[in-house]
């Protein structure tokens, strides 16, 4: 057994334990915790060895009957273990404390989160198609129910638990019917067989399959039209459950895409490649666009985690192209811009969500209209949410800044490469992602501005106190990670490009400075973070000197010469995005409400004026309601057949059973 | 990291700091002449910053360390951006940063700061300028990358030295319908970054128009000083950017002292044209509605496209 | 004339006419866009010229200074003259699709006439043939300000614009379309805007606008 195998084994074996533990120890807290660390640490160092060319194939033929359960470790799943591993210690440190709440302690509950973990886990380490559902299922089943945790004291939770329970399994029907589609052609459900059979696979089949696997896989990353779950389940869930979904279980769909798409159809035509890029364009900005809309701050969070998907994809979508026109080099640079911003995501959202889970805990209201002032009181969780807010926004030295560089350096070296399809998509797509990246900017000033900064909103957030020290430690671990890989890509790219080669070659050298191999290009990081902070230092020494009173004084406010300053006064969440709403009104189609009171004595004279604005989902507006509307008449049909009589319902199950014996029979 | 990177590296910002100041005095000098006064005089930003250098530092009650490190990262950013972009020298001191994109996203990150110091003061006003400029900052973005795209497609690097002198080596390239359109395009987004006429009015104090001024309320003293030094900076910096990629003659290509002289010269004679050309034009202008300014964004944008577009076409 | 100058200042002809397109779309008030139309004009008798010393044609010369003749001289003067008669209504204030949006159409607009043009040029290549593109983009610019402007003014100019651009892609595609043939174009659409000049005078003095959703009434 070598140290992948052995280290899947036993993030997998310390997983069950944990959940076993949990069921019967009273420190639930403490031991869901430490179990889940130690779970993510050895499948970290898995899914490392992994993608330092460490392989294995364990065959368990007894675990699923006709297929069996087939697991292997390349270097592509390695990338996603170690991902999930490295998000889940993070979590898991987290947790320790935050679970001690009422809702979150219950013994059900504790236990699936290491069993969640596992599933993760082991969804890229499957190497046959049965394997792969089962894992997927078995993901989503444990994620619905930590989303539900909190569903006795909140009703919203109940609602978000229907709709992602639904659309995942909606996404997961669409993945069985294109991989067993694949099967069935093959004649066997190991990757291996399917491999080799794609090659004689009719573009027609292809196609469907890679549809069908992009549906299901689109819906899990949150991909616009199918990302109406997200914004739901993610905040509704529990803070750090909420990270571990989003920064780990959406890469999974990508990583699904990339299996799916590179490895076992081996690439494909043009059109399916164009079609990812697309999907992932309008995500990006769609999904930006709504997190810039929004007041509610984990809500935020996860409308971007749909933004950063749809970036991915462009990615992704970018790699395909390129690599369907010939060109491994770009497809390589492309995918690996695509992967670093998976890892790079997944360390920021992290971040982001427990941050905001520190926040819920401390003030109970996500509302950023009702925060504000959280410096003084919080300068952990306020430190660490900026770090995530700059790592989210693009902007150097922050995480995200490193892979979007690369992703635009793909873009532009493709466009003299490949042909009209990439001339008039290459434009679009760089311009996509520009006022993606312009609008993430402004959307996370406003979350960290609004939400932490200034003075407080409410009571709540007045009254508000620092979490206790193993939360911090939690955010202390993502907040390292998000630092390395803004100013160090390096240390992460060996591994992402050896995940790379299932579409093309490696693409980025060197460890100070990146270089691109094949095009030019380079870019230092580190290099940039220095020269900041050296600037930074030096013009406060210069100052010091120059200036000629060194001590600050303390005022007052100024406020244009205005009177004591209020917190009503204050710009909110809802204000500061007012300009950006009437920039995008035709897109996003506000609905807008203003009520007017006036005192009784005059008409003239009005008491109280209230402002409310709500940004629906117009996407889910037009597309969803008709369908769910269609859902409720047939059920309403239906309701014929239902009388309540116990006999009737068992003899329409007789009458099916023989009607279908008897089909069987005739046709045979 | 080359001889003449490294005198480039240590000139510019020199003559960019020393210089940025001079060149506001000038162009609020050609307004006032333009509009019948007298003016200040060329130096009268010099002697602000002095006076505000000597004043004492103020910070209001209940803001944290956002509102005092802003104004150091803006200035910072600004000179990192001034040690890197070739203005005087083709090689730049730290060549792997001297990238388009690297560049953009730092001025970008400068503007950051001071509108998130603008929500920290918690005023009604200092929320305004912020989003306000979060919104165009937005905005821009597409326009400024799409541009950097055009200029960018067929050098095939974005590093801004392989941009300068791939233009040095073929001057015809100037004339050409991309680089035309490239141009008008990232006139109006470096309008729209500096906070000139018509997007927002640098010397308003009128609560319905301020954008940038909103934000700098509450700083006094040697924090103002400094954030007036960054923006005068941040001025110098698009122009000398958008002469370089345009008309980079004059350039030092070798680090002899002779070459050097002219690079700077030419840099100061190029951008003291811009700027002039500028203030001019803003004596004709009014300020543009606040939403007003996504129409002028978009044509900025549809221009940018069209170069991208221009530069396969008529390849 | 050598070859690299050739394809410079034909492309520099090329990029005016994309310009002024885009400017027709951008400006509201219609005494501009008349003056960046007489531009469009200029910049495609440009254009001719630069094929006519090209092919070394005295015919395309002739057909060059008509061009410029009639597209940035005779016709602007119509316009103008039909504005001076328009009174008050000199600002298209509400276009159909706001302008922000129209601008963002045109980039789409752009986008897919290369789309389109692509197995035209593969019919050729050469430089001028690759400027189809630029042509086929200034026919669907025109055709975008015709189906989305509010004044019978602003739409004469799509209208007039989409001439222009059919025109630039004859000459790209066969360096000369022949002087009858373009003497003859040029005579319709003289005429057409002649009696569009009269349309909207009628116009005006029927409903006092030429707003041309009033035309809706006469449904009724």
């Amino acid at each position: 057994m070598n140290l992948a195998a052995t280290g899947l084994a036993c993030a997998v074996a310390i997983g069950v334990l944990t959940a076993l533990a949990a069921l019967v120890v009273p420190a639930r807290s403490a031991v869901v915790g430490v179990g889940t660390v130690l779970s993510g640490a050895a499948a970290m160092l898995a899914g490392c060895a992994a993608m330092s060319g460490v392989s294995f194939v364990v065959a368990l033929p007894a675990l699923l009957p006709l297929s069996g359960m087939l697991f292997t470790l390349d270097a592509l799943g390695g990338l996603f273990v170690a991902v999930t591993g490295a998000v889940a210690v993070a979590v898991g440190v987290y947790g320790i404390s935050y679970t001690r709440a009422p809702d979150l302690r219950a013994r059900g509950v504790q236990a699936v989160l290491p069993l969640f973990v596992v599933a993760m886990v082991l969804v890229p380490a499957a190497a046959s198609a049965g394997a792969f559902l089962v894992c997927w299922e078995l993901m989503a089943l444990f994620s619905l129910l930590l989303v539900v945790a909190e569903h006795r004291r909140r009703p919203e939770v109940a609602s978000a638990g229907r709709w992602y329970a639904v659309m995942t399994h909606l996404g997961f029907l669409s993945v069985l019917i294109g991989l067993m589609v694949f099967v069935a052609r093959a004649g066997d459900d190991s990757f291996s067989a399917l491999r080799d059979s794609a090659r004689h696979l009719s573009p027609l089949v292809a196609g469907v399959v890679f549809v069908l696997a992009l549906l299901g896989f689109a819906s899990k990353a949150g991909i616009v039209p199918l990302h109406a779950w997200l914004p739901r389940a993610h905040p509704e869930a529990p803070s750090h459950v909420s990270a571990l979904m989003s920064a780990a279980m959406v890469n999974l769909g990508v990583y699904g895409l990339v299996r799916v798409g590179f490895d076992l159809l081996g690439g494909g035509p043009v059109w399916w490649w164009l079609l990812v890029l697309v999907l992932g364009a309008v995500s990006a900005v769609y999904g930006i666009l709504q997190a810039a809309m929004s007041t509610d701050l984990k809500r935020l969070l996860g409308q971007s985690t749909t933004e950063n998907m749809g970036l991915v994809l462009v990615g992704v979508g970018a790699a395909g192209l390129f690599a369907s026109s010939g060109n491994r080099t770009l497809a390589g640079l492309a995918l690996v811009a695509a992967l670093l911003h998976v890892v790079g995501h997944a360390a920021f959202k992290t971040l982001l969500f427990l941050a905001a889970g520190s926040v819920l805990h401390a003030t109970g209201t996500r509302d950023l209209d009702e925060l504000g002032g959280l410096r003084p009181v919080m300068p952990v969780t306020t430190a660490a949410f900026g770090l995530g807010a700059l790592a989210a926004s693009a902007l150097p030295p922050g995480t995200a800044f490193v892979s979007e560089w690369l992703l635009l350096q793909a873009l532009i070296h493709g466009l003299p490469a490949s042909g009209v399809a990439a001339a008039v998509a290459m434009p679009v797509a760089v311009a996509a992602v520009a006022l993606t990246a312009g609008l993430a900017v402004a959307t996370f000033v406003k979350a960290f501005g609004v939400g932490f900064l200034a003075k407080p909103r409410s009571a709540a957030a007045a009254g508000a106190h620092e979490s206790p020290v193993t939360m911090l430690a939690g955010m202390g671990i993502a907040a390292v990670a998000c630092a390395v890989l803004a100013l160090a890509p390096a240390v992460v790219l060996p591994g992402i490009e050896a995940a790379a080669r299932v579409a093309g070659d490696p693409a980025v050298s060197g460890a100070v400075t990146l270089r691109l191999t094949g095009v030019t290009g380079a870019l230092s990081p580190v290099l940039l973070g220095l020269a900041l902070i050296v600037a930074v230092v030096a013009l406060a020494g210069v100052v010091r000197v120059v200036a000629t009173h060194r001590v600050r004084r303390e005022a007052r406010l100024w406020d244009c010469g205005g009177g004591p300053m209020s917190p009503r006064m204050e710009y909110t969440a809802t204000s500061f995005a007012e300009p950006l709403q009437r920039v995008f009104d035709d897109v996003v189609q506000p609905e807008l409400d203003v009520d007017v009171t006036h005192h009784e004595e005059s008409r003239y004279l009005v008491r109280a004026v209230e402002y409310r604005r709500k940004v629906p989902d117009r996407i889910e507006r037009r597309l969803y309601q008709p369908v769910l509307r269609f859902v409720a008449t047939c059920g309403e049909r239906g309701r014929v057949l239902a009388t309540g009589s116990v006999h009737r319902y068992l003899g329409y199950g007789f009458y099916t059973v023989c009607g279908l014996l008897l089909l069987l029979a005739v046709t045979r | 990291m080359s001889a003449l990177g490294v005198v480039g590296g240590i000139a510019q910002p020199v003559l960019i700091v020393a210089g940025s100041p001079l060149l506001v005095g000038v162009m609020r000098q050609v307004r006032a002449r333009l509009e019948g006064r007298a003016g200040a005089g060329v130096r009268q930003p010099w002697r602000d910053l002095r006076k505000l250098l000597r004043k004492e530092t103020i910070t209001p009650r209940g803001t944290s360390e956002v509102f005092r490190i802003a104004p150091l990262l803006l200035v910072a950013t600004s000179l990192v951006v001034a040690v890197v972009v070739p203005f005087v020298t083709t090689d730049s001191a730290i060549d792997p940063v001297a990238d388009l994109f690297a560049v953009v996203a730092l001025l970008a990150l400068g503007a950051v700061a001071l509108a998130l110091a603008g929500l920290d003061t918690g005023t009604a006003f200092g929320g305004m300028g912020a989003s306000r400029e979060m919104t165009i900052l937005a905005l821009v973005e597409p326009t400024l990358l799409v541009a950097i795209f055009a200029l960018s497609v067929r050098v095939g690097s974005t590093n801004l030295g392989a941009i300068v002198s791939s233009t040095l080596h073929d001057p015809a390239r100037v004339l050409s319908p991309a680089s035309l359109l490239a141009a008008v395009a990232l006139i109006v987004v470096i309008v729209a970054e500096t906070g000139r006429l018509p997007v927002d009015n640098p010397s308003t104090h009128l609560e319905l128009t301020m954008v940038h001024e909103a934000m700098v309320l509450e700083y006094a003293g040697p924090d103002l000083a400094l954030i007036e030094l960054a923006s005068a900076m941040r001025l110098s910096v698009f122009l000398g950017l958008l002469a370089n990629l345009f008309l980079p003659w004059g350039i030092a290509t070798a680090a002899t002292p002779a070459a050097l002289v002219v690079g700077v010269l030419a840099l100061v004679v190029k951008v003291g044209l811009l700027g002039v050309v500028l203030a001019a034009g803003e004596v004709f202008l009014a300020k543009l509605r606040l939403f007003r300014v996504p129409e002028l964004l978009a044509g900025s944008f549809l221009l940018a496209l069209l170069a991208v577009a221009a530069s396969y076409f008529l390849a | 004339m050598s070859e690299t100058l050739y394809v410079q200042l034909l492309d520099l002809a090329c990029g005016g006419l994309l310009l002024t397109a885009v400017l027709v779309l951008w400006r509201r008030e219609l005494a501009v866009i008349i003056r960046v139309f007489a531009v469009q004009g200029a910049a495609l008798a440009a254009l001719v010229a630069v094929l006519a010393t090209r092919e070394g044609s005295a015919e395309l010369w002739a057909v060059a200074v008509g061009v410029l003749v009639l597209r940035a001289g005779v016709l602007p003067h119509l316009l103008r003259r039909a504005l001076a008669g328009a009174g008050e209504a000199r600002r298209e204030t509400r276009p159909l699709v706001n302008v922000a949006a129209s601008l963002l159409a045109a980039a789409v607009l752009t986008l897919l006439a290369y789309a389109v043009s692509q197995p035209l040029v593969a019919l050729s290549p050469s430089a001028a043939t690759q400027a189809i593109p630029v042509g086929v983009t200034v026919v669907l610019i025109g055709f975008f300000v015709l189906v989305t402007r509010r004044r019978a003014l602003s739409q004469l100019v799509g209208f007039l614009l989409m001439d222009n651009g059919i025109t630039a892609v004859g000459f790209l595609t066969t360096a000369g379309v022949g002087l009858v043939v373009e003497l003859g174009v040029s005579l319709d659409v003289l005429l057409a805007v002649l009696v569009l000049q009269i349309l909207t005078s009628r116009m005006r003095e029927t409903f006092g606008d030429t707003d041309l959703d009033e035309l809706r009434e006469l449904r009724d």
